[in-house]
């Protein structure tokens, strides 16, 4: 069995819908409308221990929902869903000790006090022995480049120094699995390398089983190895990074720059593109895989004119993903 | 209660401390502050019976008596309710979340992490003050037997009104919004409390009674001690029945709570 | 009018931004409904069938509370207006855009005192009258000139509430100054006493504060018992207040300003 098990998971909303101006202020006084809104539709998947998941999807695509429904706050429609071997909201309290959750915009740090203050009563909470609970701290603040801040109030922070200290705050008890919900949302380029460093290093020495949501490519791209992306409610990709290149991205571009201005035949399931005038020396070639070998029109090519240059390129995962949600590449 | 429950009681209390103590001047002046806002109801009341002499027969020491068991009373609720009376920020504010992922009680993160200590001695110590103003012009014998009545009295008020923050914390779990409620359930018919009920229409003692029953939290034990008059408008076992019912409705709003809790909705994103 | 155009906008949307509670609007006006009729069965029993008591008769003790009380739900005040942006920090930014924050400020409490005045003084008092009664304004003119001393007395109450938003520069948590500040504007203007029922030193006291001219003054007005140069005059205490105090509040604006600018916002 999985370590997590999420089968045909289901979860609506009942949202208020507010119409404009007087007359909808004064209906709204009245009669409020509502409407329902599908935030998760039928969703299945499993995680393996120790995987390392990248869950993405565009805005009110259903990954807090889903995060949400894990992690016990809340109770899915219908569907089950089964982590470490316990259905998440109802037994509450004895699955939460074995999960850590980080959610980038909603810090659980005391505002008003040191960083330290909130650790210390993190380790009453969750019971975590004095040794553990220093063991954990010295190295994760070591890990973390933290000791300089630890005794400062939480809203002195930078964004990037509190999403450290809260990303702490979820691993003191030593949880199996942590969930993250935009754990680089906001910070710098040097913060957002810290932290995926981090949790690289996690994964790999504990065997932390990690599952987090993002808008940073970036994040995915250097941390996680499978990506499950969502879009409506509804589950659109799963598998591995690399697969996303060979479902959607079949589509190859040969730039090619020629010794000397020339006009190419048509070639057959392959388009051209002038990069420079009609007739210039640069070229760009599209063309399906499945449908023209690169090495054939290549060598094609070498044959019939002079060329001084020869680029090939895959898509890149971002502009891929973008398509996807944009619905572009459909499945 | 297990030790390391106690442990974290604790820990809590000197967290939910030390926040207050960020801002040094306001949490002193926070006590001075609630004892000025609920004294100013006695003050209003005062300066009533310096032209009228009395309300329905009661003078303003049986007055003051009459409010003390309801400040009294509210200055103990607050340790332990306050958070339930603000369940609806902790929900809005996405903290209720957090503490549905933490492996301890509901109901004790909620009390612990909200314990106001500094409203608590603002309201007490009105309650004492008043107390200690009245008691001694009243004619009650303090023996054996009316201070334990009056220890289970106190303790049958806080429960009273426990009892009615964590139903109506339970209630917000379906409508979102009940801050009003709560002024209405709470704060407006406490306004009603510290008067003698007999004084208003028979709707209003109904609600006073049997719906929303603060006529249990001070007027009946007040009764029970000085005995006026207008006592006889109501069943004499009224008079003991307050600790009984504190228990049941505490116990009561405590399941509906429970069966509840299963419906939160988390505020969305 | 071009000048005031961002306020209305301001003033509008927190106008209609009430309409979002719809069960918390319902439920203020019973509270206010509520509180009332408190007073009356109080004010009820302590007459004890008396037709009056120092020339005061009942029904004009319920019009004291029917009218303070549905004023004080029309006189919107946001106390912490101010105090939530310096603890939140974006009063920085606010300072930048080209609008004046005390514009805004009193444009937003425009708006929902509007909003209050429709939907909130109109079926409240309504009810009060069919319910308990109210004493009809001694005269058609003092009706007006109530409205006028009731729209200077919003202008107390508001710089009332500027000065002590101001101390939140100093100590960023103020709700106990503003508690405190609530509970003698509740015990001073006569919402909760009438001022004819305090002791005659207390009555002294409070002509030397601006508390009387926020609600009992407009009340004295309704019910005919200020002559025509006292109406004036009370017009007058009432500008000086406002005067008084707004200079006052800018005072420890500049200064407040000055502390943010050094500290960094």
């Amino acid at each position: 069995m999985s370590l997590i098990e999420v089968n045909g998971v289901s979860k609506a909303f009942r949202v208020s819908r507010r119409s404009a101006g007087i007359p909808g202020m004064l209906a709204n006084l009245i009669r409020p409308k509502y409407e329902k809104k599908q935030a998760v539709n039928d969703i299945s998947f499993s995680i393996e221990e120790g995987e390392m998941v990248g869950f993405i999807g565009p805005n009110g695509a259903g990954k807090s929902t889903t995060i949400k429904m894990l992690s016990g706050i809340l109770y899915p429609d219908s569907g089950s869903v089964r982590v470490n071997g316990y259905i998440p909201y109802k037994q509450r309290k004895s699955y939460v000790g074995s999960i850590g959750v980080v959610f980038g915009q909603k810090s659980q740090l005391q505002w008003d006090l040191p960083v330290i203050d909130s650790f210390e009563l993190l380790k009453a909470i969750y019971r975590v022995p004095e040794d553990v609970y220093q063991k954990n701290l010295k190295r994760f603040t070591d890990m973390l480049d933290m000791s300089g801040f630890l005794n400062q109030p939480v809203r002195q922070l930078s964004l990037g120094q509190r999403m450290r200290a809260d990303i702490v705050a979820a691993l003191l008890h030593s949880p199996k699995i942590v969930f993250f919900d935009e754990p680089t949302i906001g910070v710098d380029v040097v913060g957002k390398e810290t932290i995926r460093n981090f949790l690289c290093e996690l994964n790999e020495k504990d065997g932390i089983t990690m599952l987090f949501t993002t808008h940073d490519m970036q994040d995915i791209e250097k941390t996680c190895k499978r990506l499950i992306i969502i879009d409506q409610g509804a589950k659109v990709y799963d598998g591995l990074l690399a697969g996303i290149r060979s479902a959607y991205g079949t589509t190859r571009q040969l730039d090619v720059e020629f010794s000397d201005d020339c006009t190419v035949a048509p070639i057959e399931h392959v388009e051209m593109k002038e990069l420079d005038a009609p007739g210039g020396r640069k070229k760009r070639f599209l063309f399906e895989s499945k449908e023209v070998q690169i090495d054939a029109l290549m060598s094609s090519l070498l044959a019939a004119y002079a060329i001084r240059d020869l680029t090939v390129s895959e898509p890149e995962i971002e502009g891929l993903i973008r398509k996807i949600y944009s619905g572009e590449v459909v499945r | 209660m297990r030790n390391d429950t106690i442990h974290l009681a604790g820990v809590y209390t000197k967290t939910v401390m030390k926040s207050w103590f960020q801002y040094s001047v306001d949490a002193v002046l926070r006590s001075l502050a609630v004892f000025i806002r609920e004294a100013v109801g006695i003050v209003v009341i005062y300066f009533s019976m310096l032209k009228f002499d009395t309300l329905n027969g009661w003078n303003i020491h049986e007055l003051m008596f009459l409010f003390s068991l309801l400040f009294l009373t509210y200055g103990i609720l607050i340790l332990f309710f306050t958070g339930m009376r603000d369940f609806w920020k902790t929900v809005r504010d996405g903290s209720f979340d957090r503490f549905i992922l933490r492996p301890r009680g509901l109901l004790f993160q909620l009390i612990f992490s909200n314990a106001d200590w500094f409203a608590a001695i603002g309201h007490g110590g009105l309650g004492i003050v008043l107390f200690v103003i009245s008691a001694g012009k009243l004619g009650i014998i303090w023996n054996a037997g009316t201070v334990v009545y009056y220890i289970l009295a106190v303790i049958g008020g806080v429960l009273i009104q426990g009892a009615m923050f964590v139903f109506v914390a339970a209630l917000n779990i379906y409508l979102l919004q009940t801050d009003s409620l709560v002024t209405l359930f709470y704060w407006d018919l406490r306004k009603f409390a510290g008067y003698p009920i007999s004084i208003f229409h028979r709707a209003i003692q109904f609600c006073m009674i049997y719906v929303v029953p603060f006529a249990f939290v001070n007027y009946f034990p007040s009764q029970f001690l000085l005995r006026k008059e207008d006592m006889a408008g109501y069943p004499a076992v009224y008079m003991y029945l307050t600790p009984v019912i504190g228990v049941c409705m505490y116990l009561a709003a405590y399941g509906f709570w429970r069966y509840s809790i299963r419906f939160y909705k988390s505020s969305g994103n | 009018m071009k000048k005031f155009a961002p306020y209305l906008a301001f003033a509008k949307k927190s106008f209609l931004g009430r309409s979002a509670y719809r069960f918390d609007h319902f439920m203020g006006i019973f509270d206010t409904i509520l509180r009332i009729f408190i007073f009356w069965e109080i004010y009820r029993a302590l007459y004890g069938g008396r037709s009056e008591v120092d020339g005061i008769t009942l029904t004009m003790v319920t019009t004291n509370f029917i009218l303070s009380m549905g004023l004080d739900a029309v006189f919107f005040v946001d106390d912490y207006y101010l105090p939530s942006r310096i603890q939140s920090g974006s009063i920085a930014t606010e300072l930048l855009l080209p609008v004046s924050i005390h514009g805004r400020m009193l444009a937003n409490n425009m708006g929902n005192a509007l909003f209050q005045l429709i939907f909130h003084f109109v079926p409240t008092v309504a009810v009060s009258v069919l319910v308990i009664g109210i004493a009809a304004p001694a005269e058609p003119l003092a009706l007006l000139l109530f409205l006028l001393s009731a729209l200077l007395g919003y202008g107390v109450l508001w710089t009332i509430s500027f000065v002590a938003q101001m101390f939140s520069f100093w100590l960023i948590n103020i709700w106990s100054i503003v508690t405190i500040k609530n509970s003698l504007i509740k015990v001073l203007s006569g919402s909760m006493i009438p001022i004819w029922f305090m002791p005659d030193w207390m009555q002294e006291v409070i002509h030397f504060t601006p508390f009387s001219s926020i609600y009992f003054m407009p009340v004295q007005i309704y019910l005919g018992q200020l002559s025509l140069s006292d109406i004036l005059s009370s017009f007058l205490i009432q500008l000086f207040w406002i005067a008084v105090l707004f200079s006052f509040g800018m005072l420890l604006w500049k200064k407040g300003q000055k502390k943010l600018v050094v500290q960094g916002g």
